[in-house]
């Protein structure tokens, strides 16, 4: 594959997050560079999915910078990273229950719509014309995840797989230049994780947005990850490319075992 | 048969965002407009206006403002009556104080009263939830009543807090009949009813939503939760403000703090509940059953009682109708959660083959 | 500085009798996580059941026995026939079916046994106890006080009983999880049963307490919603919690109501009693803005 990978968007220095007693995560370092496809692995419990909460602004680390951009965030908030174009999955789907499938992407949009309450209860103007123009948006990302049968569907009746994968599209529908996945093929099957895969290959490829991925299917992370970061009780174990990962001894006791 | 909708595509975004995207659905609405602003003055007596018709769009109105809260924002309130009271005290004081002010813009100035103080009551939303939530506009409740009660400037220095509702005469007209006081709570109504149904389907409503369903991920996509929350405790209250001020105004003429008791607030809640949560025409259809409960009840039951040799006394009925409600939450909670509203759409649903088996 | 003790000691002493009814929701929330908006109702259902049973003509006794398993009974019946129906619905739906509950006892209960307010006698005076008017000049009911001792060894027993029982572990394990004791074998429709047993119970002795000091009237339910903002100060699943919240709460409002008024009077002229109508309530929602979970709940955690 000849993409071009480029300058570090995102770098993580010495994050430390603790809860009361419990060390979630210890003194971890590594970055993420612009339309690369950086996999977080590890066994269950070892702080992946704290450290998409921190870079998403959800748990603030006691210790440690980020650096977004060049820029060093001093304490974000889930919606500042929202604003600046971070959008993620959660490993539980995190949908909302009550809405329809079209509404549940169309909250992806939030960010960018500008029309306040008056406008919107008075229909007019700027509310409209804004609403079709994101109706729009939102229907070109429905045709790319091919859910256009579901779309007035709550989404609270949808199959699981079909519920990540508006899971997904909500995060897409706000043009992300980062998407975090939690686990976006947890409780697939084959079929339903190919399909997944190739949504995300195609996501990096046509819009090149960088992905932060956590998988547990070590086929996956091979085939599609450029790089990968390994963490064990919340230090980190392993950084580099997936053949280099794969043959680390460390990671190989901790979490591949033999005969990988 | 008569309520498919085949044949009826949308090509357009915009065809399909309309309010109401079935042709026949807007030819009932417009019957229905057409019936209630001209044939329900000609037709009805001056009993239906005043004892039924007029409550009970003040009522629906009221409930708008709590399933703004409740139903799409997800932020239980107890403290309906207590909101409907300030809006009520503030019109009353708006056009005493305030020379020469419409009255129009009394209501609205009394509306935007009760939204500031619901505000106010609305903060510790900003840290709490459920039934923790409930418990804090129980405050709101008891707090505002007494102080509706306590200070006597704002009654006019009148005993017991009660107040008298002054006429209202808009451009030399007075709104002094019930028909007329009808036209005008009717008109009013329609307008902020339309606007909440244009709130509750833009992007406002959408994030009232996804606060209901899931704060966090709502504030992970972006969503502010304090405006959010905020705003809507400032419509609700706006809403109920509006019924309180129109309460006194077009229906009682007189009111005192106590007649927005905390059982009002259950009773628009229980309006909800039945009507359909998060639904706009819930509000109406729950306003109406439990507006015409009670009279069904008083025109039924003594037949019952004849019939079974029962004896019934005045506080009997009271007490059925107490337990009639009751058991009516339970069932509605039980059988049907999103109430009247849902079993209205399930109706239609079958309208789509009816008279056809299938 | 006397007269400041005597409302201090009568708060504290109401306050326990609210700590009553607050352990009532306590214990449905404890094992079932329902929030039991009714609580206050059962404690009405529970003295209305105590005098009309015994204007029936039946003895003290008998009539205690008798609103026993009626509090029993009808708290089975709500399990099984409300409750377990609404199992999978959020919980905000399984509060309003009890506040509808509420309104059916309230509605149920006047009906069968009649709605005029009634004194219950339970052969304690409510009047001054001799000594202490006499060396102290403070004026303390000798009701209050027994009332006060039967709460304290009610919450005493309760606590026992949850902590070293067999019975009482179960309770605490249904209401941790109910999948994971249903799979070591604890009967979930026996516990359920037993809870509501003794939830009604204890409605029964504050339904008692209260209709023999104010009256057996509908009024009692507006006191027993008193029980909440108790619950917040206290935790909602702490019975110590729920006696330390209702001695604040009792002594607060009393407090409050002497003390408060006089202020306002001064500022803005007029009459400003009624202030125990809200305080514990403002008072509850200020807690709530510190302490969310209460002095002794336990913290609530979203995982996302």
């Amino acid at each position: 594959m000849s993409k071009k990978i480029g300058d570090v968007i995102l770098d993580l220095q010495n994050i430390s997050l603790r809860f009361g007693g419990v060390k979630a995560l210890t003194d971890i370092s590594f970055n993420v560079r612009e339309h690369e496809i950086r996999a977080i692995i590890g066994p269950n419990g070892a702080g992946k999915s704290s450290m998409l909460n921190v870079i998403n602004g959800v748990y603030h680390p006691q210790e440690g910078k980020i650096f977004w951009r060049g820029k060093e965030r001093k304490r974000m908030e889930p919606h500042m990273a929202a604003q600046q174009n971070i959008a993620r999955t959660f490993q539980n789907i995190a949908l909302f229950k009550g809405m329809s499938v079209l509404d549940n992407i169309m909250t992806g949009r939030m960010t960018k719509m500008k029309a306040n309450f008056i406008e919107h209860a008075l229909w007019f103007g700027r509310a409209k014309s804004e609403e079709l123009a994101h109706r729009r948006k939102v229907e070109e990302v429905i045709d790319f995840l091919e859910i256009q049968h579901i779309r007035k569907t709550p989404v609270g009746r949808l199959p699981y797989g079909l519920q990540k994968r508006v899971e997904l599209g909500r995060a897409l529908a706000a043009e992300p230049s980062m998407l975090l996945l939690d686990e976006p093929m947890a409780g697939m099957n084959v079929e339903e994780k190919q399909d997944m895969c190739r949504f995300i290959l195609d996501v990096n490829d046509q819009f090149g947005t960088t992905i932060v991925l956590i998988e547990h299917d070590m086929g996956v992370v091979m085939d599609i990850s450029d790089r990968v970061v390994v963490l064990d009780y919340g230090k980190k174990i392993g950084d580099g490319e997936p053949e280099e990962v794969k043959n680390n001894e460390e990671v190989i006791k901790a979490y591949l075992g033999a005969g990988h | 048969m008569l309520y498919r909708e085949a044949g009826q595509f949308k090509t357009t975004y915009a065809a399909d965002q309309q309010l109401f995207p079935i042709r026949q659905d807007r030819i009932g609405l417009l019957l229905l407009l057409a019936v209630a602003f001209v044939g329900v003055p000609v037709l009805a007596s001056e009993y239906w206006f005043s004892a039924i018709l007029i409550p009970f769009l003040i009522f629906s109105l009221a409930a708008l403002g709590l399933n703004i809260l409740t139903g799409y924002a997800g932020q239980l309130s107890l403290g309906t009556a207590a909101f409907m009271a300030v809006g009520a005290y503030a019109a009353y004081n708006f056009q005493l104080r305030v020379e020469g002010i419409p009255i129009l813009v009394s209501f609205i100035c009394a509306g935007l009263t009760a939204a500031a103080v619901g505000i106010l009551f609305g903060l510790p939303s900003l840290r709490i939830k459920g039934f923790y939530l409930a418990v804090a506009t129980l405050a709101a409740q008891f707090f505002i009543v007494w102080c509706l009660t306590k200070f006597p400037w704002l009654s006019n220095h009148s005993s017991s807090g009660v107040i008298s509702a002054q006429d209202i005469v808009i451009m030399g007209f007075n709104f002094d009949t019930p028909v007329t006081k009808y036209l005008l709570v009717l008109a009013i109504v329609s307008v902020m009813a339309l606007a909440a149904k244009n709130l509750v389907r833009s992007s406002t409503g959408r994030a009232w939503m996804a606060v209901r369903d899931m704060d966090v991920a709502a504030s992970v996509i972006g969503i502010k939760l304090m405006p959010t929350k905020l705003l809507a405790f400032a419509v609700s209250s706006f809403y109920c403000g509006v019924a309180g001020a129109l309460y006194a105004f077009c229906y009682l003429g007189s009111v005192e703090p106590d007649g927005f008791s905390l059982d009002m607030s259950f009773k628009i809640l229980f309006m909800i509940i039945i009507g359909g949560v998060g639904s706009i025409l819930g509000c109406f259809l729950g306003a109406a059953f439990i507006l015409l409960l009670p009279i069904f009840l008083d025109f039924t039951l003594p037949g019952v009682a004849e019939l079974f040799g029962l004896p019934f006394s005045n506080a009997t009925v009271s007490h059925i109708q107490i337990l009639i409600f009751g058991a009516l939450i339970m069932f509605f909670l039980i059988v049907e959660p999103h109430g009247l509203a849902r079993l209205w759409q399930i109706a239609k649903e079958k309208l789509r083959l009816w008279p056809f088996p299938h | 500085m006397n007269f400041f003790l005597e409302v201090l000691v009568g708060g504290l002493l109401s306050g326990i009798m609210y700590a009553l009814v607050a352990l009532g929701f306590v214990l449905i929330y404890k094992a079932s996580g329902v929030f039991n908006f009714a609580q206050g109702a059962m404690v009405y259902l529970a003295a209305l059941s105590v005098v009309g049973v015994m204007e029936w003509g039946a003895p003290l006794w008998l009539a205690v026995i008798l609103a026993f398993a009626i509090m029993t009974l009808f708290g089975i019946a709500t399990e099984k026939l409300v409750l377990r129906k609404l199992v999978n619905q959020p919980p905000i739906a399984l509060f309003m079916a009890t506040i509808g509950l509420a309104f059916f006892i309230e509605g149920l209960a006047p009906m069968i046994f009649g709605s005029e307010p009634r004194a219950l006698d339970l052969g304690i005076v409510d009047e001054p106890i001799p000594w202490i008017l006499d060396n102290w000049n403070m004026v303390i009911s000798k009701f209050d006080l027994v009332a006060a001792g039967v709460g304290a060894l009610l919450v005493g027993t309760l606590a026992l009983f949850f902590q070293y029982t067999r019975i009482g572990r179960a309770l605490r394990a249904v209401a941790d999880d109910h999948q994971a004791a249903l799979s070591i074998g604890i009967p979930l429709q026996h516990i359920w049963a037993i809870v509501w047993g003794v939830a009604g119970f204890v409605a029964l002795v504050a339904g008692m307490m209260w209709g023999a000091r104010n009256g057996v009237q509908f009024a009692l339910t507006f006191t027993a919603l008193k029980a909440l903002p108790v619950l917040i100060l206290g935790g909602f699943t702490s019975v110590p919690g729920a006696i330390v919240g209702g001695l604040i709460i009792g002594a607060s409002e009393k407090l409050a109501e002497i003390y408060i008024p006089p202020v306002m009077q001064d500022l803005f002229g007029g009459n400003f009693g009624g202030i125990e109508g809200w305080f514990p309530y403002v008072l509850a929602l200020l807690f709530l803005l510190v302490r969310p979970e209460g002095l002794f709940g336990e913290k609530h955690i979203d995982r996302v």
